[in-house]
């Protein structure tokens, strides 16, 4: 991984750089009969190597937020900025390329490409970022052994258990180098042992400098998290920082 | 640079339903094989006719009075008349003859045979090829001398006399009920067909001078002659049915003229059209075979609903996912068009060996077949692919 040196956080000494910033960002779907306001003057900034989890009853808005951070849907108003850029006025396409580059996405249902290989799998937002085969190639396979696969490389998503399934996600999602990784529910689906390697390897990737955004109900993984921002009815009830299993180590 | 992953993507997708890829494949390979087998069909059946008209002569042209209600005896023609016509157009007419020929049965010791005897010119050899595998063909001298010879076919000969080489022999003809002694002058060879038997009769031909079949004082029915190769037919027809008409005292549209020429264009002109009618009718097939395509390529896109979801939340763009289903559909199509290209032109190689034609497959009429098969992929893809290109990823991500 790139060194962030202004992103050293585990020491406290955080020298912020601003990531994501929300202003008065309201979400409305426009069913045609009726208009569900989803999110509601969300006023939030995240700082570059931060540990954020967001949490919330279902139907608290916290996976319309999660689209919303992971670009793949606009905001109806207000403002939403990634890395100062303002994600309100891009196009699909543009959205497409600032996934690509910016959000490494971790999904509960693992969301691999069935019938394909670990490695290939790795190996795809690189292949739409246009990364020459070589290139991506190689470091597919130091993604996969980074998270501890380097001997399930040529294996298919059902040959690998719940948690490997995971970990391809991980490397998968870490391929372009992105300032964010975002996680939706990433254990929701695993075990308690397993539960608990990924979430390691999470707060070990956010050791790294990699902000980790993740969306959880369970207060046991959002504990993981050294911030905690509770939704309720589309609108943040609490943020708390400090605490969580950070300052345990 | 994500052509070569595409087309990668796609083999996988199409290997993964090996059965339905084939189904699918059906419809264009039908199509294509249709296609590519009728058109060359028609081309080898159109070689086929150019080859019979090159057996009885290209430069070929006959001429009578047509069958006029106040049909009179001078209608016919004497040899002396053909003698005037060929004078008069003697650089234009190479050879020319009565058209004459004469069922007879031919017998030697107990064996008896039928031929048609074919009255032919002197200068025969020159304007029709003759493979003689023994002694000679009939020539000028045995005309003006009126010689009762003839030239058997390698077959008539070897039945008759036990081998080819029958020059010097005498047989005795029954000719229209009258017995007559021919001399064997030479034998002659020629390849036939199944179907050159279809169009030429089954009895195997003799030459003999036209002068033993069409005495001086007889009346014939038309004039049979040979034109020069250099010459324009159209200004020699309209002169040869000029002095004809005036000789023959009827008007000029009264006149038949028939040239292997004008025949020859004429029947090619009819295969060539019936070919490209067929040819466009098995094209329709092809369009079937594209909605197939469409078909399933719908099916497909929205099995992998989730998968278009995955990819676009990794950065597909919609270019990207729409070159993709593209490619899966332009290449199963063009896998269609190339298995049953190579289908027609087997069907046509296997029909061609049975039938003993030399069969014609246009290069042309392939890539075009296989050119068309990949734009009828293209096509029919383009509909499920913007179907999969336009897909909102976070509906696609929730679908289940």
């Amino acid at each position: 991984m790139n060194e962030r040196p202004e992103a050293i956080g585990l020491t406290g000494q955080i020298q912020a750089r601003e990531l994501i910033r929300f202003e008065h960002m309201e979400k409305i779907y426009d069913t045609g009969a009726i208009q569900v306001t989803a999110l509601r003057d969300v006023n939030l900034t995240i700082e570059q190597g931060e540990f954020v989890a967001i949490m919330g009853q279902s139907g608290s808005g916290k996976s319309t937020l999660m689209n919303i951070i992971g670009c793949l849907d606009r905001p109806t108003s207000g403002k939403y900025y990634l890395e100062g850029l303002d994600i309100g006025e891009r196009s699909a396409d543009e959205l497409s390329l600032i996934r690509n580059k910016k959000i490494g996405f971790v999904f509960q249902s693992f969301n691999l490409i069935p019938r394909t290989s670990a490695l290939k799998n790795v190996e795809l937002p690189m292949t739409y970022a246009r990364m020459p085969f070589h290139e991506r190639h190689r470091r597919a396979m130091e993604l996969l052994r980074k998270v501890d696969l380097g001997d399930r490389m040529e294996h298919m998503p059902n040959e690998l258990s719940g948690g490997q399934k995971q970990r391809v996600a991980i490397a998968r999602a870490l391929a372009n180098d992105p300032p964010i990784l975002l996680a939706d529910e990433p254990t929701g689906n695993l075990d308690s042992v397993s539960s608990m390697e990924i979430m390691e390897l999470f707060k070990a990737l956010n050791g790294e400098g990699v902000t980790v955004i993740l969306v959880t109900h369970e207060n046991e993984i959002a504990a993981f998290a050294r911030r905690v921002i509770r939704f309720r009815d589309g609108m943040t009830v609490s943020d708390e920082t400090g605490g969580g299993k950070h300052a345990v180590l | 640079m994500l052509f070569f992953e595409n087309v990668k993507m796609a083999i996988l997708a199409i290997r993964i339903n090996k059965m339905r890829s084939f189904l699918t494949m059906l419809g264009i390979i039908i199509g294509i094989s249709a296609v590519i087998s009728i058109v060359s069909i028609g081309d080898s059946m159109r070689g086929v006719i150019a080859d019979q008209f090159e057996s009885i002569g290209v430069n070929r042209a006959m001429m009578y009075v047509s069958f006029v209600e106040d049909r009179r005896e001078s209608d016919l023609f004497t040899l002396d008349e053909m003698e005037k016509v060929r004078e008069a157009f003697s650089r234009e007419i190479v050879a020319m003859d009565p058209g004459s020929s004469e069922d007879a049965e031919l017998t030697r010791g107990r064996k008896t045979l039928q031929v048609t005897l074919e009255g032919v010119p002197g200068n025969y050899s020159e304007v029709q090829p003759v493979d003689l595998v023994d002694g000679r063909m009939i020539n000028e001298s045995d005309l003006a001398a009126g010689r009762n010879y003839v030239v058997l076919k390698k077959e008539t000969a070897v039945e008759l006399f036990g081998k080819a080489e029958a020059a010097g022999e005498t047989i005795r003809a029954e000719v229209a009920g009258e017995p007559e002694d021919l001399m064997v002058v030479g034998v002659y060879e020629k390849e036939a067909t199944p179907l050159d038997a279809l169009f030429m009769g089954s009895m195997p031909a003799a030459y003999v001078p036209y002068t033993s079949l069409v005495h001086p004082g007889d009346y014939f029915f038309a004039l049979n002659f040979y034109i020069a190769d250099d010459i324009d037919p159209e200004l020699f027809k309209n002169q040869i049915v000029g002095l004809v008409s005036r000789m023959k005292n009827r008007a000029a549209d009264q006149i038949s003229y028939n040239s292997a020429q004008e025949e020859m264009s004429m029947a090619d002109n009819i295969m060539q059209g019936m070919s490209l009618a067929v040819g466009a009718i098995a094209a329709i097939s092809l369009l079937v075979g594209g909605i197939g395509i469409m078909n399933i390529m719908l099916v497909s896109v929205t099995e992998r609903t989730r998968e278009i979801g995955i990819r676009k939340a990794l950065g597909a763009r919609t270019r990207d996912i729409l070159v993709q289903f593209l490619t899966e559909s332009a290449l199963l199509s063009a896998a269609g068009g190339v298995i049953g290209t190579l289908l027609g032109i087997g069907f046509v190689m296997i029909g061609g060996a049975i039938a003993k034609i030399d069969v014609v497959i246009d290069p042309m009429v392939v890539i075009v077949a296989v050119a068309f098969s990949a734009i009828v992929g293209v096509l029919f893809g383009i509909l499920p692919a913007s179907k999969a290109a336009k897909a909102d990823p976070i509906e696609a991500l929730r679908y289940e």
